[in-house]
């Protein structure tokens, strides 16, 4: 393998891209194989008449089914389910995970220890969390109704009223423990030397609060609350755990519809319009993302 | 402390931050027990005697292990060893692929930002979007209902963040350390598998831990995908929920098998996710 000048030469510069593309090799097989082809699968299955129980009448339909899903109440009712859901869910989540984070980063030495039970939800399954507190909230075999009847409160979570607030706020009991992680990664990458100069300057806790820690933390602030975002979108375990999409329409969300519709319903054309719809929402929020923090980087 | 602009009495002060002390450490205890408290029901529950179950939370209970060994010899157990496989199969081609090709995006550049950043795209795609294809393809190969269709489901999301904590493990390792390599005759490969990569082994760990839970408690994926004969362990524990009543007992130990092993797992990596999310997820 020992080659002269030239050849050394030639491995010093040529080498590197040629083992680096052949390293990402299998990388970008796998990730084309289970994500891009996928991807355009699901477009071209969106503009054909495409259902599962009738495989030898597939035909081209344009956009038929996009057309139709702006008249389609019921699709139109799932996206405001889950924009409500996500929205309640994810600012409970960024205020008690902020908290969380700055109480627990001043506890003393029983810190990793609180930090350890805090973060415990979610690692659970949610669909085994959907079904806790499914059980936890039920009026015979629960826990917390017993405990509000001592108070002589009687609230029926499921209700029509209340299911989908109920649900979102079983997302913030899964979900606050990775918004506190978050937040507590940001805060430890913080430099040092603007607290102790807001420090020595006598400021309130408050105002370096707001005026520096705040600021400092806004670009991690904003990948954490786009995280959870795209995450709790696709809420579906804790609908399909507990009022599969019920009372009524009131808890039906984008992901279970879809379930619904291309899975107990068999019309996966239809289907596949609105995943892409979803898509769409998806590429919004990115975009927004990436103009918030180029934002921040030009101010 | 004592350097306050204005000199407000000394009293009021740490009167007042005493109280914010007390303030903080009553919520870090509430978000303790919020916490706790439904593990602490889920073990009750896995407890009790059938009567107890429906008699209310309070009352008094003798603890018995019945519903423990009805599930452990019911087909939980296999959906168990079924959730294990899946994601032992989709951590050990996300480690590989993840790290050959993480390094080479770290060291070489290749792909530029683009393959840098697009890597997590594939975290964006929503699963509506994947499974459907996904569901389509298995069928073609006549592999519904079967756990490879699950392991490439699960390689859509477990993949991509494999492969983006280990971009971040690699740009925190020195470059001096393969120029020596390079001094002492290491060929670019040797350079990458003897040095580099014994430098990362708790990031890989870490990593692979977590996706190995990602893919543990997936749901949506393997109840389309294999619902019927090749049930995962979430698959399991969502039978539970039949319209005609739910086996509680049954469920809290199902619940129990498939939270206790990745809880356990999750205090070893949980440090090391922090540094992840420190070092890859905000650096971009």
């Amino acid at each position: 393998m020992k080659a002269g000048e030239q050849g050394l030469k030639q491995t010093v510069t040529g080498a590197p891209e040629r083992l680096g593309r052949l390293l990402v090799m299998p990388l970008l097989a796998i990730l084309g194989a289970v994500l891009i082809y996928p991807v355009l699968f699901t477009a071209r299955v969106s503009v054909q008449d495409y259902r599962l129980n009738a495989l030898d009448q597939v035909e081209f339909i344009g956009t038929e089914h996009y057309a139709s899903l702006i008249t389609n109440a019921t699709f139109i009712n799932a996206l405001r389910n889950t924009a409500v859901f996500v929205v309640t869910a994810v600012t409970l989540e960024l205020i008690l995970g902020l908290a969380l984070a700055l109480a627990v980063q001043r506890l003393g030495p029983t810190r990793d220890g609180v930090r350890s039970i805090l973060l415990m939800p979610m690692f659970v399954t949610p669909i085994a969390v959907g079904l806790i507190f499914r059980f936890l909230l039920n009026q015979q075999l629960g826990l917390i109704p017993p405990l509000l009847d001592l108070f002589g409160f009687r609230i029926d979570f499921f209700g029509p009223d209340l299911a989908l607030l109920s649900l979102a706020l079983i997302d913030v009991w899964q979900w606050t423990p990775l918004m506190f992680l978050m937040m507590l990664a940001g805060l430890e990458s913080l430099p040092k030397a603007p607290f102790e100069a807001a420090r020595v300057d006598g400021a309130s806790t408050w105002f370096t609060f707001r005026r520096v820690t705040l600021p400092l933390l806004r670009p991690a602030i904003i990948i954490a609350v786009v995280i959870r975002m795209l995450d709790a979108l696709r809420v579906f375990e804790y609908v399909f755990a507990i009022t599969r999409g019920g009372p009524g329409q009131t808890t039906d969300t984008i992901q279970y519809l879809i379930y619904r519709v291309g899975f107990q319903f068999f019309r996966l054309g239809e289907a596949s319009a609105m995943a892409y719809v979803l898509v769409a929402f998806v590429l919004v929020l990115v975009a927004v993302l990436i103009w918030l923090t180029r934002k921040g980087e030009s101010a | 402390m004592s350097r306050t602009k204005e000199p407000s009495p000394v009293t009021s002060r740490s009167v007042r931050s005493r109280l914010f002390t007390a303030l903080r450490l009553g919520f870090v205890v509430l978000a303790v027990i919020a916490v706790l408290v439904p593990f602490l029901w889920l073990v009750a529950s896995s407890l009790k005697p059938a009567p107890a179950l429906s008699a209310g939370p309070f009352e008094p209970f003798r603890p018995q292990l019945g519903w423990w060994r009805d599930v452990l010899a019911s087909d939980v157990r296999v959906s168990l060893v079924r959730s294990a496989v899946v994601g032992l199969v989709t951590v050990g081609i996300s480690v590989v692929a993840g790290s050959l090709g993480g390094y080479a995006i770290s060291r070489f550049g290749t792909g530029g930002r683009t393959l840098r950043f697009g890597v997590l795209s594939g975290q964006m795609i929503p699963p509506a979007v994947l499974v459907i294809p996904l569901f389509l393809i298995a069928f073609q190969f006549g592999l519904n209902d079967s756990l490879p269709a699950v392991i490439a489901a699960h390689l859509t999301f477990v993949l991509p963040l494999t492969t983006w904590f280990l971009i971040g493990f690699f740009d925190a390792v020195p470059r001096e350390y393969e120029e020596q390599a390079r001094v002492d005759g290491y060929t670019r490969f040797q350079a990458f598998w003897k040095v580099v990569l014994p430098q990362v082994r708790p990031g890989i760990g870490a990593a692979a831990i977590f996706g190995f839970i990602l893919s543990w408690n997936d749901l949506f994926y393997a109840l389309i995908l294999a619902g019927g004969q090749a049930r995962t362990l979430p698959v399991a524990i969502a039978g539970f929920n039949t319209f005609r009543g739910v086996e509680l007992g049954e469920m809290s130990v199902a619940i129990l098998l498939s939270a206790v092993p990745v809880l356990i797992a999750s205090f070893f990596v949980q440090r090391r996710l922090i540094q992840g999310l420190g070092a890859g997820g905000l650096k971009g």
